[in-house]
């Protein structure tokens, strides 16, 4: 259980570009997580709750888009696996067992390299601001 | 009062990844392999590094540092043999992170070490998705964990340069097939070595050892 010293981290980047954009609230925490992660998002979202009280990101709606694994060929294949090769055995059950299993190159058959589906992004913030001028990106 | 949507991209393990590349820079700088051993609680990590130290430490100038939620015990069994050895308390973290490492980097006399062992947290799920910027990744379980435990924890052994099942002159006894659990990491990971070893056995003991120095060798020649 990793998710609360994650979480701590996601709340001190988004209370820092938020208030860099001169922002009094945060409505809104969208996160990317790959599915190969070891990241929990239920959890994750709690600890962001928790974590947030009494900061201006308190009650921010919190929106996870999870990442599909994505795979790379020295034979030039790149793209997402193929569904079918997933291996249904009683032994490979689990979600992540599955993918996997399901690292070949759906193209050659050979070990595929993983280039998506291990990142954990704080993609946007949705802030309140104040004043007039319109806030600038980054 | 306006809103505005602030695009961030900010990749909470690359931030942890950047971290690790310049702790990789730091060690290559003076030379030092590092290697971070990884596993189950109770699979022997320990007692394997207390092997490893007490057969290279002849010829090469080891450090140790022990990363645990209460490091002080297994960083006293590593002192004992006469290393140098950082105790890192994780506290309530599960695993080591680059951040860790890096403080722990500077406790260290770089100049005057050829090889490092990382003994990362007891635990084959967090510490994968945290690079520290070590040269070898290792993953050690033991038969006494079960032989379902690879398939259990497959990105440990799909991510590892080195897989190692300790304890198994005790297999028969805890009811564990080994010939399972190296076909299951071999079927995760097709290329990496598997090593067999027990504590009682020397000449598997052997096999660890030499592991680390042919590694450490090839490390030198880069």
């Amino acid at each position: 259980m990793h998710e609360l010293s994650i979480a701590c981290e996601i709340v001190e980047q988004v209370i820092n570009s938020a208030t860099s954009h001169r922002a009094t609230k945060v409505k809104q925490v969208t996160l990317q997580i790959g599915r190969l992660t070891h990241t929990n998002p239920e959890q994750l979202s709690f600890c962001f709750k928790v974590i947030s009280e009494g900061s201006i990101a308190e009650d921010a709606d919190f929106i996870v888009e999870m990442v599909p694994l994505r795979l790379e060929c020295e034979c030039g294949y790149e793209g997402t696996m193929n569904t079918s090769q997933i291996r249904e055995s009683s032994e490979l059950k689990s979600e992540l067992l599955a993918y996997t299993a399901a690292m070949d190159c759906p193209s050659c058959g050979k070990p595929a390299h993983i280039i998506g589906g291990r990142e954990l992004i704080i993609k946007s913030i949705e802030i309140e601001t104040e004043d007039e001028d319109l806030t600038e990106d980054r | 009062m306006l809103m505005h949507i602030i695009h961030m991209e900010y990749d909470v393990f690359k931030a942890n990844d950047k971290i690790a590349e310049k702790n990789r820079t730091n060690l290559d700088k003076h030379q030092v392999f590092s290697v971070n051993i990884m596993g189950a609680i109770g699979s022997g990590k320990t007692t394997l590094i207390e092997e490893a130290i007490k057969n290279l430490k002849g010829k090469y100038r080891i450090a140790v540092i022990a990363g645990d939620v209460i490091a002080e015990m297994d960083a006293s069994r590593f002192r004992k043999l006469g290393v140098p050895t950082i105790p890192v308390n994780t506290g309530k973290e599960c695993h080591l992170d680059a951040k860790l490492l890096e403080k722990a980097l500077n406790e260290i006399d770089l100049e005057n070490t050829d090889i490092l062992i990382i003994e990362n947290v007891g635990n084959l799920i967090c510490p994968v998705d945290f690079k520290l910027g070590e040269h070898l990744r290792i993953v050690i379980v033991s038969v006494t964990e079960g032989d379902d435990i690879i398939l259990k924890h497959p990105m440990i052994f799909k991510t590892s340069e080195l897989a190692i099942i300790n304890k198994v002159d005790i297999a028969y006894a805890v009811d564990c097939n080994t010939k399972k659990m190296q076909e299951d990491i071999l079927s995760l990971n097709p290329d990496v070595p598997v090593i067999l070893t027990s504590k009682h056995d020397f000449k598997s003991l052997e096999n660890w050892i030499n592991f680390i120095e042919l590694s450490f060798k090839k490390n030198v020649e880069k």
